[in-house]
């Protein structure tokens, strides 16, 4: 129990306030904490990421074998940078074997102008993936 | 600020370590001829291929200098490779 809620609570034994005015002022309290961490949550401090941090822990027929990357999110800003000095043509041709392979990002769409918001984004994000033999945990710090 | 040392740690199966430090601007020094005729190759690409050269070489800077902080560090069983760019 914090000072501020016994000292409303002494003042309620002593008659100082009312039942009713020492529940308003309790309320207040609380409204001015912050709700406390739950248990086992993330608690990286919000700031703004510098890295984005690969960690993969993997078994491979018995061998233990673990991936720690760490790449600064500067790296990311000078590589979209690059990919805008890529020619048109090459860009169009790397689009149809990203489509061709499955995967339909249009590199053309990729500008420098927007990678700020794309790094404001990642903060909040983390992929954790589990299965039997790996665990792969994607996040930025 | 560009790359000032690059470590590079290995854990050979037999469990032996072999570590090298690479002084980045001693080896640029070192290696500046080649250097020099890369940079004459790339501005040539960037010629054929339209591309601003400021830009080009204002983009490869900027790579290089966003470089320290990086960390790979791979593990596979006994034998392991770090490489760390500070």
């Amino acid at each position: 129990m914090n000072e501020q809620r016994k000292e409303i609570l002494q003042m309620l034994a002593e008659g100082k306030v009312t039942a009713e005015e020492a529940e308003q002022l309790i309320a207040a309290l609380e409204r001015d904490q912050p709700a406390p961490a739950a248990p086992g949550s993330d608690v990286r401090p919000k700031g703004k990421p510098k890295y984005l941090r690969v960690m993969v822990d993997a078994t491979d027929e018995g061998v233990a074998s673990r991936v720690n990357i760490r790449v600064p999110l500067q790296l990311l800003r000078a590589g979209v940078r690059l990919a805008a000095l890529i020619p048109a043509q090459a860009l169009g041709e790397a689009n149809a074997e990203l489509s061709r392979s499955g995967v339909p990002v249009d590199l053309t769409q990729l500008k420098p102008e927007h990678i700020e918001d794309l790094i404001e984004h990642l903060a909040d994000m983390s992929i954790e993936v589990e299965e039997a033999t790996a665990n792969v945990h994607v996040f930025c710090e | 600020m560009m790359p000032q040392l690059v470590t590079v740690k290995m854990m050979r199966p037999n469990g032996r370590p072999i570590r090298i430090w690479v002084p980045v601007l001693p080896v640029l020094l070192v290696l500046s001829p080649l250097v020099v005729l890369a940079a004459v190759v790339a501005a040539v690409a960037c010629l054929v291929y339209r591309i601003s050269l400021l830009r080009a070489f204002g983009t490869g800077w900027r790579i290089m200098s966003a470089l320290p902080g990086t960390r790979v560090d791979v593990e596979h069983g006994r034998a392991a490779v770090l490489v760390s760019i500070r």
